[in-house]
């Protein structure tokens, strides 16, 4: 069943939900694999919502539809930021980009989850896991 | 251990000679990333010649916690200073390999590996 959730523009708010979210997984069964990815991929698309979404603006919120059952999880988090580009990033793992403190954030996402995708404003993300 | 059973998030530092230890325990989740910003910040202001990251009890990091070491490293390029990496576990180390930070840093088996030769 998926639940949606409105949080603040806030890590430790971003942080509670994610821990929450986390607890129903792992009470699923899943693998350690899938929840350090689960885990890595949920806390990427809030930093990307508050930081450069919402460019931490306290007035507005970031909403995640979250769900989870036998065989895969399924997460969206929406900003309302004017969105971005995500086929137009540079390459945080290139030789010049690695010593730039940010910017990996949508590699790890793509990396580390089966399916992602944006919606066309570019403020939205959908990322799934298949149970390993 | 799932992620969700994770040790504390503690940092502890020991002062070596030309170094200083930082072992860092437990999850550099969202509300992590800046205490250990602050603690390398710390050790970059003192002009230590080598901050050795100790990671062995580290489960888990998001990319601003890896933000905050590579901010730390450039930091130390001030002063002709390093960060070192040591025993990342499993899946720490993997996600060095996946975002090549591994190239910036090198992983050291131990924490005497990575301390300066006298």
């Amino acid at each position: 069943m998926q639940e949606t959730k409105v949080i603040p523009t806030d890590l430790q708010a971003a942080r509670s939900f994610a821990e929450e979210f986390l607890g129903k997984v792992a009470a699923k069964g899943f693998a350690d694999g899938d929840l350090f990815a689960v885990r890595l991929a949920l806390e990427e698309a809030l930093i990307n919502a508050i930081k450069h979404g919402n460019r931490s603006d306290p007035d507005k919120f970031i909403t995640i539809a979250a769900e989870v059952n036998g065989e895969a999880i399924v997460i969206t988090v929406t900003d309302q930021g004017g969105g971005f580009d995500p086929d137009h990033l540079p390459d945080p793992t290139a030789d010049e980009n690695l010593e730039k403190p940010c910017g990996r954030g949508i590699m790890l996402m793509r990396v580390y989850m089966d399916e992602v995708s944006f919606n066309d404003r570019g403020n939205q993300v959908r990322m799934v896991k298949q149970r390993g | 251990m799932t992620p969700m059973e994770h040790k504390p998030f503690v940092l502890t530092v020991q002062r070596r000679d030309r170094a200083a230890v930082l072992k860092v325990s437990g999850s550099v989740s969202l509300t992590e990333a800046e205490p250990l910003r602050e603690q390398i910040d710390q050790l970059v202001a003192e002009q230590v010649p080598v901050i050795v990251l100790d990671v062995s009890e580290m489960d888990f990091i998001c990319s601003l916690g890896l933000g905050a070491i590579i901010a730390g490293h450039l930091k130390c390029r001030h002063h002709c200073g390093q960060i070192k990496i040591v025993r990342p576990s499993g899946p720490v180390r993997e996600l060095l390999e996946t975002t090549r930070l591994t190239k910036l840093f090198g992983l050291y088996d131990s924490v005497e590996d990575a301390l300066p030769r006298s």
